[in-house]
């Protein structure tokens, strides 16, 4: 015990995953330090993801709703936007969550660290301050929660003004009159819903067959349908040849294709785990592909190191970060937490209509030969969706036949993203259909439609 | 009227008893009962019982047949008081009367048909922690949807979720265990199975030998579990002494007389090794522990299960609280049980809650014996049969009654020199008796 060391567990990076599993670990009682080298705490999530975008989002279906203000009764002229403002709003809830992380930590007694966190051999972490500074320090356990950066596209350098990131894009002045969004991912395809809502020409160029691949081809289908509403255009299976900036616009090439103008292109291809220059060499961690495998209970190949979010080969989701960071310190506070059951975790997209699913899709279940049953029941007929003005959107619930255990459940309309909590928590308790079927949900209610999608399964929906 | 109609509910035979089968009714719809009057027998993994009426009236309805299997609580059949009569039986079982009457008498009929109990009937699977109350695992709806699609006992099934609760894993990782015998409720065998017979005409045939196959009782196979699970459980140890018997022998034929007058039975030399053992218990109280994982419970009563062979197998009835009784009281309450035990009139509550265990194979002339712990007890004494033999005794040769007596005990917690001390002690305890311990 003479020579103790001097923290319990250091975080490295100070996202979502990070962020909370320090909290937590204060919690438990350890000695926590956090270690972060941007300016402001709550990494990708916080600064340059979820909540900027759902804010700007917010703002988009706003608008779409003044625009229609007419049809709830009032008298509305020419509704226009101020981009700065939208901006505003949005700096302005990011600020006030940095704010209140800092709160945070200093609430919990957390030593916040500024700057590179690198591991340093067993024990140690060295944090390189922005002046070149080096400081060492001890400790029993280390987290890695570094994150993930953008992908880059080597042909499609971008420059800030015609060919954009997803992190250039949420400082943007303007909304440009076309859009190309390389990438059909969860971020390229939000953001085309953003700008096509706010009035951009936006086309979509994915090269897998659908855009967001891994979601149900049900709820993708509908969604490119709503999409087409918003002044978006979606072009899958395309393969891009070329991006050539022409000062103020840029020219884009795809396969088979003529090279078409467009004010604006994005480029969202993904992100890659920040594993690089973190000092995992020390500590004998070896990557694969960029990720570090971890155990069950994200503990890596050397003792004393966990790995949690982006940089493992997990979901890259915030809300799976978080749940993996409490995990890894309740294991190093000497807790036995149980092991996190992945078909629970839940996927949420944020375009209009939002889409949120858990567990397999459809196609997967027949690629994997599994025998699966399909209950759906839509929005349509609800009265809260009418009243909403959310008429578009389903329920579609795929159940394992003998004992009807959820398989996957994919939502698509309004309040999809809240709504499927419930299938999380029901999944986790390993609830069936029946149960689901039998729970009274409060009318008039849009998550009625689960309620009756588990009543197809048990033989007939109600209203319908 | 409603006020007038009492559910019979399949009572709770005993912690950890999940169910229970009907042998008979012993009232016929339309039949009179009486409060406290045997309506139906039942028997369970463990007993078999009488279970009375709750409630004076006429039966009315009964919704589950001879032979059938039925849950705890499920409501079996309705009595209805005052003067209306005339329903009859369903032809089909009805597990949950439609109808709301009131279950008010519910617990009356509970509390009739099962003593308190203290401690648990389940033996544990050597895995699971020991079962300490008596409610139903955590589970979750799918958990008891495989359950009873694949019949498993979730009692018997180690939780790894949350709290210890049941997920879908460990029921499936119960499925794929090699001795399914812990985890599934009476549908396999604990033998080995999966015998590659073979079909020679008519004849089934194991390696060429013709063989006639028999379902094993419910009792059977319970038996036969619970060995397996013990040897799994406990390592086995042996230790065994001679003792002399002179003494008893003295005592027992000068009171067996006026005791056979008095009781009506006569006295046995088991009310006598009974005694010796729970004073050695007294004294060295570590055979007369559980094991719980890394703990050891140690138990504030001595409770002696006496091994009775009965037809259909074996029962190990209990004489409770057995260190506050001398002999001749452990002597009525043996010939008590005994009696009980063969004509299948035990309550639950009596075969439960033992602490230690004697098996007597003496009786048939076994000499030396090697029997098998009574989960979750830790040891079990074994009493060979009583012959005479010349003895050396201060130089000169003698004859004297002579018994081999062997503690069988689990190592985990006890070791030989402990064994080998309680049985010296016993042995002290029968060569030196006198009338002063009956």
């Amino acid at each position: 015990m003479a020579n103790a060391a001097q923290y319990d567990v250091i975080i490295i990076g100070s996202g979502p995953g990070g962020e909370v599993a320090a909290i937590r670990a204060a919690q438990l009682g350890l000695k926590t330090a956090l270690i972060e080298k941007e300016a402001h705490l709550g990494g990708t999530c916080l600064n340059w993801g979820c909540i900027p975008t759902k804010a700007l989002l917010e703002s988009a279906k706003t608008y779409k709703k003044l625009q229609h203000a007419t049809d709830l009764g009032f008298n509305v002229g020419t509704v226009t936007y101020d981009w700065e403002r939208v901006m505003q709003r949005k700096q302005g809830i990011v600020d006030a969550q940095r704010k209140g992380l800092r709160f945070l930590m200093k609430k919990n007694k957390i030593d916040v660290h500024e700057g590179h966190g690198r591991l340093a051999g067993k024990g140690q972490v060295s944090v390189t301050t922005a002046d070149g500074k080096v400081t060492k320090l001890t400790t029993r356990f280390a987290l890695v929660a570094t994150g993930s950066r953008i992908r880059t596209l080597p042909f499609a350098p971008t420059n800030g003004r015609t060919v954009i990131n997803s992190d250039e894009i949420l400082s943007f002045d303007r909304v440009p009159k076309s859009l190309c969004v390389i990438g059909g991912g969860v971020v390229g395809t939000e953001f085309a819903s953003l700008y096509g809502r706010f009035g951009s020409q936006v086309t979509i160029i994915e090269m897998a067959p659908q855009i967001l691949p891994s979601e149900d081809a049900d709820s993708v289908k509908e969604l490119v349908r709503q999409l087409k509403k918003q002044n978006i255009t979606v072009e899958t299976g395309t393969k891009l040849t070329a991006v050539e900036d022409k000062g103020d616009h840029a020219l884009i090439t795809t396969e088979g294709q003529k090279p078409r103008a467009f004010e604006v292109v994005l480029v969202s291809i993904g992100r890659a785990p920040v594993t690089e220059d973190i000092g995992l060499e020390t500590a004998g961690i070896k990557t694969d592909r960029g990720f570090i495998n971890v155990d069950s209970h994200y503990k890596t190949s050397a003792d004393w190191v966990y790995a949690i979010g982006d940089v493992i080969p997990t979901p890259a989701l915030a809300h799976t970060a978080s749940a993996e960071g409490m995990h890894a310190v309740e294991v190093i506070a000497g807790h036995k937490p149980p092991v996190i059951d992945y078909s629970a975790n839940p996927n949420a997209i944020y375009t209009a209509p939002e889409i949120a699913s858990i567990g397999r899709t459809e196609q997967a279940l027949k690629e994997a030969k599994v025998e699966y049953k399909v209950a759906q029941f839509p929005f349509a007929p609800m009265a809260r969706a009418k009243i909403d003005d959310a008429t578009e959107g389903f329920v579609k619930i795929i159940y394992e036949p003998k004992y009807r255990e959820l398989l996957g459940v994919h939502i698509i309309g309004a309040k999809a993203t809240e709504m499927i909590a419930e299938f999380s928590l029901g999944k986790i308790l390993e609830t069936t259909v029946d149960e689901i079927a039998h729970t009274i949900h409060p009318h008039p209610t849009i998550s009625e439609t689960i309620m009756e999608a588990a009543h197809v399964a048990m033989g007939g929906a109600i209203h319908l | 009227m409603q006020n007038d109609t009492t559910e019979v509910l399949m009572p709770l035979m005993g912690e950890g008893i999940t169910e229970a089968t009907l042998v008979k009714w012993l009232k016929q719809p339309g039949e009179q009962v009486r409060q406290e009057e045997p309506l139906l027998e039942v028997s369970t993994d463990k007993v078999d019982t009488e279970i009375p009426a709750p409630a004076s009236g006429v039966l009315t309805e009964v919704f589950v047949r001879d032979g059938d299997t039925v849950a705890v609580n499920k409501v079996i059949a309705v009595i209805r008081s005052g003067a209306a009569t005339g329903s009859t039986a369903r032809s089909t079982p009805k597990p949950e009367a439609a109808a709301v009457p009131t279950k008010a008498a519910a617990p009356a009929a509970q509390a009739a048909a099962v003593p308190k109990v203290a401690t648990a009937a389940v033996a544990p699977s050597a895995a699971a922690p020991l079962v300490t109350s008596g409610e139903k695992p955590r589970s979750s709806p799918l958990v008891r949807k495989m359950a009873r699609a694949e019949s498993i006992d979730l009692t018997q099934v180690p939780g790894t979720g949350l709290h210890g609760r049941i997920t879908k894993r460990d029921v499936e990782a119960a499925l794929a265990s090699p001795v399914p015998a812990t985890a599934r409720a009476g549908v396999s065998s604990p033998a080995v199975s999966g015998l590659v017979t073979k079909r020679d005409g008519d004849r089934e045939t194991l390696e060429g030998v013709p063989v006639r196959r028999e379902r094993m009782s419910k009792m059977r196979t319970l038996i036969a579990e619970h060995m397996v699970r013990s040897v799994r459980t406990s390592p086995h140890v042996t230790t065994i002494f001679e003792i002399d018997m002179h003494q008893v022998t003295q005592v027992r034929a000068k009171a067996q007389a006026a005791f056979k007058a008095r009781e009506g039975f006569g006295l046995t030399y088991t009310p006598f090794f009974v005694h010796a053992a729970v004073q050695a218990i007294k004294r060295f109280p570590i055979v007369n522990v559980s094991v719980d994982g890394d703990d050891i419970l140690w138990k504030d009563q001595i409770n002696i299960g006496v091994a009775v062979a009965i037809e259909q197998g074996l029962i190990v009835p209990v004489i409770r609280d057995a260190g506050t009784l001398n002999v001749f009281g452990i002597a009525r309450r043996i010939n008590d049980l005994a009696t009980r035990a063969r004509s299948k009139k035990l309550l639950p509550d009596e075969v439960q809650g033992g602490t230690f265990s004697i098996t007597n194979p003496g009786m048939f002339g076994s000499l030396v014996s090697s029997p098998i712990i009574n989960q979750p007890q830790v040891a079990i004494l074994s009493i060979g049969a009583i012959i005479k033999r010349p003895v050396v005794i201060n130089d000169l040769i003698g004859v004297r009654p002579l018994v081999q007596i062997g503690l069988t005990f689990d190592h985990r917690v006890v070791d030989g020199e402990g064994g080998a001390r309680y049985l010296a002690y016993l042995k002290e305890v029968l060569e030196n008796f006198d009338d002063s311990g009956l």
